[in-house]
Parts: C-alpha cells; sequence; structure tokens
C-alpha cells in the first residue's frame, strides 16, 4: 500500500506535465518582469539595467499611475456600496420566490456575465453612442433630454460610464455568491427567530445579514481583486481615454508596452500590479479563513 | 418547501413582478441588440428604443457570418478550446490525486505553490509571456494560447480536485491496491468516474473563460490565420463602421455558444462559480 502510493517515478509523472506548464507561463515570466522591469528595455534591442529607476518615476512622478489605482478603488467603492446592496436584497428575493422560478431567475441574473466581455463592452459602446444609442434614446424617452451626453467621450463622465458597464456585467456574480451564501443558511433558525416572535426584516437583519458575514467578506474581496485588475472592459472602451480620466492599471501598462514601446516601464508598473493584488490576497485570507464546500 | 409554507400566494405573485422587471432591465441592452441586429441598419437612428424588424433582415447575419469569418474562427476557437480543457482536467486529475493520496516530501510545498496561481493576475504576464513568446517562435500559433490558457485554468482546477478527491472514501482503492493495481488503474477506473461531478464543473467553468477570453489572444495572436471568435466583433468595427445591424449581429452570434452552454449546464456553472468564489 504505502509503497505503491510513495512511488517517486509515478508522483513525478503525475505532477510534472503540469508544473511544467505552471511554472512557464506564470512564475518564470513573472520573474522575468521583475528584471525587464529594471531595464529601460523599448521591446528590441539590447536591454539596459537601470535599477530601481523606473520603480522611482512610477511611485513618484507618474499621475496615470495613481490616477488608474484611485479608479479601481473608485470602482471597488461602486462594487461594494451599490452592486451589492442591491445584488444581495436580490439573492434574498430569489431565495424566497421558490420553485421553478427561482431557478429561472437565478438562470436570467447570471447571463451577462457568461457573454464574452468582447460582446458586452461592445454592445455598451453602442448603447452610450450620442447618436443612436440606448441611453440618450431613454433619456429623450423620460424627458430628460438635457441629460444626454456624450458619455464614453466626455471627461466628465466617461470613469462612471466605464464602471457601470463594470456592474453591470458583475452583478449576477455577486448575486450568485449571496445566494449561494443564503443557501448555506440553515432553515431552523428562521423557524426559531419566527417561534420567538421575529417577523419581517427583523428576521433579516438579525439572522440573515450576521450569519453571511463571512460570505459577505469574500465578495468583497472578489470584488476588490476584480477591480485592481480590471482590463478588458476597458480596453474594449474607452482604452483608459479621453486622457487618462478612465484609466486601470492594467490596461496602462499594457500602453505603455504596445503604443509608447516602453517595455522595460511597463514591467515595472506590472510588478507594481502584482504586489497590489497579493498584498490584497493576503489581507483578505488574513480576514476570512476557508471553510470546506461540498458538490 | 419550507420557506414557501410561510410566504402567501398573493405577496409571491408580487415578488415574481418585481423580479421579473429587474431581470427585463437587466437583460434589455441585449435585447436591444437582438432586435436591431434584425433590422435595416439605418433603423437604430430613429427615435423608438425598440422596433419590430418588418421585415427581418436575415441578410445581417449572413454578412455578418460570411464577413465577420465565424466559421475559421470559430474552427479556432474549438481546437484551442477542447485542447485545452482536455489538458486541464487531465492534469489537475493528476495533480489531485498526486497531492490528495500519494506520499511525498514536498506534497504541500508544491500544492501551495500551484495555489499562488489564483492570486497572480493574468495581465501581469502578459508583456513577459509576448517576449518569451516572440523569442522561441511560438507566437502566432495555437500554442501562445493553449500554454497559457491551461496555465492560468489549473490553479482553480487543483483546488477544486483536491477538495473533492480528499472526500472520496479510500476503501476502494485500498482493496484496488491489494488487488494489485496501479496507480494508473485506480486514477483513471476508480477516482475519474468518482469525479465526474468535479470534472464536469472544472470543464464548464475552463471553457467558459478560455471561449470568452480575448486579451492573451490580442498579444499573442499577429495574424488572422489562429485568431478566435471574439475577434470577429473585434475586426468589424473597421469594415461595417457604419453598418450597426451587421456588427450587431455578428454579436449576437458570437454571444450565442457561451449562452447555449450556460442554460444547457447552469447548475455546473453555478456550482463553480460559488466553489471558485472562496479561491481567494
Amino acid at each position: 500500500m504505502h509503497k505503491v502510493l510513495s512511488d517517486k517515478r509515478t508522483i513525478l509523472l503525475l505532477v510534472l506535465p503540469g508544473l511544467l506548464i505552471y511554472t512557464f507561463a506564470i512564475l518564470f515570466p513573472i520573474i522575468l518582469s521583475v528584471y525587464l522591469g529594471m531595464t529601460d528595455w523599448s521591446g528590441i534591442g539590447r536591454p539596459n539595467f537601470i535599477g530601481l529607476e523606473n520603480f522611482k518615476k512610477i511611485i513618484f512622478t507618474d499621475t496615470t499611475f495613481w490616477k488608474s489605482l484611485r479608479n479601481a478603488i473608485l470602482l471597488a467603492l461602486a462594487y461594494v456600496f451599490v452592486q451589492h446592496p442591491i445584488a444581495l436584497a436580490f439573492a434574498i428575493l430569489i431565495d424566497k420566490v421558490g420553485g421553478r422560478a427561482e431557478k429561472i431567475f437565478r438562470t436570467i441574473f447570471f447571463i451577462p456575465c457568461v457573454i464574452p466581455v468582447v460582446v458586452t463592452s461592445r454592445m455598451w459602446v453602442s448603447l452610450y453612442d450620442p447618436q443612436y444609442g440606448l441611453i440618450n434614446k431613454i433619456l429623450d424617452f423620460l424627458r430628460l433630454g438635457f441629460l444626454k451626453q456624450q458619455w464614453l467621450g466626455d471627461m466628465k463622465t466617461a470613469l462612471i460610464s466605464v464602471i457601470i458597464i463594470c456592474m453591470w456585467q458583475g452583478f449576477g456574480w455577486a448575486l450568485l455568491i449571496y445566494y449561494a451564501g443564503l443557501k448555506g443558511i440553515p432553515e431552523e433558525l428562521y423557524e426559531a427567530a419566527r417561534i420567538d416572535g421575529a417577523t419581517g426584516v427583523k428576521l433579516y437583519t438579525k439572522i440573515t445579514v450576521p450569519l453571511l458575514k463571512p460570505v459577505i467578506k469574500v465578495n468583497f474581496t472578489i470584488a476588490i481583486i476584480y477591480a485592481l485588475k480590471q482590463m478588458e472592459t476597458v480596453y474594449l472602451t474607452t482604452n483608459g481615454g479621453p486622457g487618462d480620466a478612465s484609466q486601470f492599471l492594467a490596461n496602462y501598462l499594457y500602453i505603455r508596452a504596445f503604443n509608447s514601446y516602453q517595455y522595460g516601464y511597463a514591467n515595472a508598473i506590472s510588478v507594481l500590479f502584482v504586489i497590489a493584488c497579493l498584498a490584497v490576497n493576503i489581507l483578505f485570507q488574513k480576514i476570512f479563513k476557508p471553510e470546506n464546500y461540498e458538490f | 418547501m419550507a420557506r414557501e409554507s410561510s410566504f402567501n400566494k398573493k405577496s409571491r405573485i408580487v415578488l415574481i413582478i418585481v423580479l421579473g422587471l429587474f431581470s427585463i432591465g437587466q437583460l434589455f441592452p441585449l435585447v436591444w441588440l437582438v432586435d436591431f441586429s434584425l433590422c435595416k441598419s439605418g433603423d437604430v437612428y430613429g427615435a423608438n428604443i425598440l422596433k419590430i424588424p418588418n421585415p427581418p433582415q436575415f441578410i445581417n447575419y449572413y454578412l455578418a457570418w460570411r464577413d465577420g469569418k465565424i466559421p475559421q474562427y470559430f474552427i479556432n476557437s474549438i481546437i484551442v478550446n477542447i485542447v485545452s480543457v482536455l489538458l486541464v482536467v487531465l492534469f489537475s486529475l493528476m495533480m489531485g490525486y498526486a497531492f490528495v493520496r500519494m506520499e511525498w516530501k514536498w506534497s504541500n510545498k508544491v500544492l501551495t505553490y500551484v495555489l499562488l496561481g489564483l492570486m497572480i493576475p493574468i495581465h501581469a504576464t502578459l508583456l513577459p509571456n509576448f517576449v518569451i513568446f516572440r523569442q522561441l517562435n511560438m507566437l502566432d500559433s495555437y500554442f501562445a494560447l493553449i500554454i497559457p490558457y491551461v496555465a492560468f485554468s489549473l490553479p482553480q482546477a487543483v483546488f477544486l480536485m483536491t477538495g473533492f478527491i480528499g472526500s472520496i472514501p479510500r476503501a476502494l482503492e485500498e482493496s484496488a491496491i491489494i488487488d494489485g493495481c496501479g496507480i494508473f488503474r485506480i486514477l483513471f477506473q476508480i477516482i475519474l468516474p468518482l469525479s465526474k461531478p468535479a470534472l464536469v464543473t472544472v470543464t464548464v467553468t475552463t471553457f467558459l473563460n478560455t471561449w470568452n477570453e480575448f486579451i492573451m489572444a490580442a498579444t499573442y495572436l499577429t495574424s488572422d490565420k489562429f485568431r478566435t471568435l471574439p475577434f470577429s466583433v473585434y475586426n468589424f468595427a473597421g469594415q461595417y463602421a457604419s453598418n450597426y445591424a451587421v456588427q450587431f449581429a455578428v454579436m449576437t452570434i458570437v454571444a450565442l455558444p457561451s449562452l447555449i452552454v450556460y442554460i444547457a449546464l447552469n447548475e455546473q456553472v453555478t456550482k463553480g462559480v460559488t466553489l471558485g468564489a472562496v479561491k481567494g
């Protein structure tokens, strides 16, 4: 028994293929990125080693870097304070409705999350279009025509418009995670509370929300990491513009590398980006310890 | 159901109406898109919020199919995805087993190393991988997508598989070993069939992620030959810049496969999402 399970060659055979591909495509590149971040490479020719020069420049003089970080924080706040309360409320309603309707609504609300981001982003570009977009048409219809905007093209509205897209795309995710959390609360607790005379909203503020605390924490952290990682949507809608009004970190490093050919500098941003993501993750693991989940 | 008994019929109907209205709101942009994909291109400029296409312009879908290179991109997507998903399933099963059941000193350390991948954003590898792939002449090939897709799907898949394999009782394996079965027979004849629910979850979530993936494809593919389905949408902005109806038709076509897979397998997707949520 022990002999079969501790055969070194078998273990190597089982683990090695996955391990190699993972190391090759994730870990090795990150290490390379740390090195490239310390060069002034343009992408062709030979890289010049310049030490921590790029990092200094980014941290002390790069306003776009800080703006990207600020935008990520604003997006995270929008997720946590706007998207999540609505998602939680709807998760409770869906859980309550029961029967076939429960499954149908759960399915419907998640649909935007499975549609390719290329489609949803391009679709929102059309929705926001000043000439034919749905948003301006609806404003006209509501006799609010004076609010009509060039949503994505205007310094003042670009960021909020991108944030709205992100909230729409991710709504189903937030909802589904809360919904799964609700399913984990045993019905007996509600019964007991009802016998004690709790009703209506009290039932939710006294039982549901406190018991959902771990799920709320996970969901918040996911939202923050999502906000930090934001790239596809912004790349496909405003590409950070106009100016850097709606810029995000991942998109910014991409632009620096492929549009301005500052490969070394972009890698330095990339390294800071990984550090930020790791920091949020570690913080999250401190707050919340994983539990066992069953299929 | 217990939850329904404490809940009268009237308020349930009100609830269904509220949820119905909100879900229409959530899906309305998609309805709008499909609606105008069937209209004449200029119709979208009208004042109407929706418009009954009269007659429906199916020609838009024909043009989208032909000029969006849907068949070519679709085949590329299929090849990249099938290979990626198969490798992820195979590797995560093998690694999951080695981490949970096999006895070796480094087991926990190596597992931690793999799970570290859950914290690393894909975007941070775009630049270095571009350089590496270029150096190895791997840009513009199926490998340039398959390798990172597998690598990035593995941590979560391994996470799910270790959790699941850990919950399988050991008795069957023990008797198999006593009967003289080797590890590979145990893995593929006992563990594999028992792990089906977890493997389906891994398959569906990996498929949806890689099928919809765009940034890596945009970075590592430089010519048209290997491009995947999302490019149909992306390329169209130029050629059909003012023909919105055809653009909308492309978007509808590209959205369909994921939508169909999701509706067919929505239990597994739901499980994958909620389990994946704890990954951190």
